[in-house]
């Protein structure tokens, strides 16, 4: 869509003359640094206060947790290491859920009765309380247990949770969007129902479902920063050992959002993409 | 549990019933006008319109809260930890309920448009008057689903120490070291949520046999 003005035919000389010629990506794009050019200037942001972006942070003192190298880009440095926390929690969950996911969604498809009530018990259960709630439990359970795991882990597993049955969903509707001759077929030329999920229906799903599975992976990427409140080490906690540190939180949460807004644009339009080159 | 976490889970629930309903109420007005601006005929309002979508669409709630209550006092705007939520809530959701009304407007009819044009309304009359009252009317379900999001994001309140259920229930696990207390929080969140989809159903159901007929 090259453009999503409302405009009646009335107006088009008055639209004409400001009509913007430019796709919906590069308007969002244009548009979000246009309200992240505004931020600074709406609150007074003053630019000494990026210091440790920027300059040499010797002067500043050091944070206690790393040798410190006093180089410009130590705070870089110290904020990409939390964003491969970031990304690697989510990545773990989203690749763990997909298996379990699609077992929930042919659960809730074709699973005799006595299976298939809890399986939509749990699906609908689960997508009705916060994310929160999950990394709490999982956190707090595990460690009542005795169970020694790092912090990483009971925030994988609560946010794998979470995920397979939202992904478990938007299975379910993959298989279903299907045409039905597709199993038909697959069946009538002898394949057992497992074979022809396998060979014929899923293949096809994970396909169509790739673009809605990326945007889930955006929205993982955002939960993870939740996994700051049970004190997991992602890029949200490194803002603010920084932001401890320096005595700059604005800034520091301004740019920890730039992080978190530019990577999560490029994978928006990497699911436009998909979905363009699916159709 | 003690009949005192019962207490300090149920003042939890009401705050979090609190932070619910004004932060619906602002979203959608905020939103409204967002969704708006994002169909607008003068450019530069519509690309900021999309670009504000876009960028809370693309940023953890917890970042915008940590930004208005730790931030914003730097720069001279002090908000208690309520008050910040409220504040963040709304602005993130309104995001989503933008999206949530374009949909809606582009849904409707041209014809309508040339109609009202053709009346002799003003772009804002037209809005106000023409397509706005049936936008409301046909998103009813999704707005519902946006605004289900939004009772179970006020959980990440609790990390800007805001009394709510979730908060509640880790102070009752720390004291009792009972970690089940959260899944009787779960069951808080329940009746808030369940209800709320109940209503999501029953209004799509209710849309579907109005095309029908």
């Amino acid at each position: 869509m090259m453009d999503t003005a409302l405009a009646p035919p009335v107006t088009r000389p008055l639209r004409r003359r400001l009509a913007l010629r430019l796709p919906e990506g590069w308007q969002a794009l244009l548009g979000a640094l246009i309200v992240l050019g505004l931020i600074p200037i709406l609150f007074r942001m003053d630019p000494a206060r990026f210091k440790p972006f920027f300059y040499d942070i010797q002067a500043s003192g050091t944070l206690a947790e790393r040798p410190f190298t006093g180089e410009w880009w130590w705070a870089w440095r110290f904020l990409a290491n939390g964003l491969g926390t970031t990304v690697l929690v989510a990545l773990l969950s989203i690749l763990l859920s997909l298996p379990l996911a699609t077992v929930f969604a042919l659960l809730r498809l074709s699973a005799p009765l006595p299976l298939r009530i809890p399986a939509v018990l749990l699906i609908e259960g689960i997508r009705a309380l916060p994310v929160l709630l999950f990394i709490w439990f999982t956190f707090r359970f595990l460690a009542r247990q005795g169970v020694e795991l790092a912090v990483m882990w009971p925030v994988v597993i609560a946010l794998t949770l979470y995920t397979t049955v939202v992904n478990a969903e938007t299975l379910r509707a993959g298989i279903l969007a299907l045409p039905t001759g597709q199993m038909e077929a697959a069946r009538s030329l002898g394949m057992s129902y497992f074979q022809a999920m396998g060979y014929v229906i899923l293949p096809q799903t994970f396909r169509h479902m790739l673009p809605p599975l990326i945007a889930q992976f955006v929205t993982l990427l955002k939960d993870t920063s939740l996994g700051y409140i049970v004190g997991l080490r992602e890029l949200t906690r490194h803002a603010e050992i920084l932001y401890q540190g320096q005595r700059n939180p604005m800034e520091t949460i301004y740019v920890v959002a730039l992080i978190y807004f530019i990577l999560n644009y490029l994978l928006g339009q990497l699911a436009l993409w998909v979905h363009r080159r699916l159709d | 549990m003690a009949p005192e976490n019962w207490r300090l889970l149920l003042e939890g629930l009401r705050l979090t019933l609190w932070l619910s309903l004004t932060s619906i109420a602002i979203s959608l007005v905020i939103g409204t006008l967002i969704g708006v601006l994002r169909v607008s005929p003068i450019a530069p309002l519509r690309v900021v319109a999309t670009g504000y979508v876009e960028l809370f669409r693309d940023i953890p709630l917890l970042i915008v809260l940590f930004f208005i209550f730790l931030g914003l006092p730097k720069a001279g705007l002090r908000f208690d930890p309520i008050q910040s939520a409220v504040v963040g809530l709304s602005v993130y959701t309104a995001a989503f309920v933008a999206e949530v009304v374009r949909a809606g407007l582009q849904a409707i009819h041209y014809g309508q448009i040339e109609a009202a044009r053709a009346l002799g309304l003003t772009y804002i009359q037209m809005m106000r008057y023409v397509l706005l009252p049936q936008v409301f009317r046909n998103v009813v379900p999704p707005l519902g689903t946006v605004f289900i999001a939004l009772v179970k994001n006020t959980s990440v309140a609790s990390a800007i120490s805001v009394p709510e259920v979730m908060l509640q229930a880790e102070t009752i696990e720390g004291r009792t070291f009972n970690p089940y207390s959260f899944l009787i929080a779960g069951l808080l969140y329940l009746v808030l949520t369940v209800p709320l989809s109940a209503l999501v159903n029953a209004a799509e159901q209710r849309l579907r046999t109005h095309r029908a007929t």
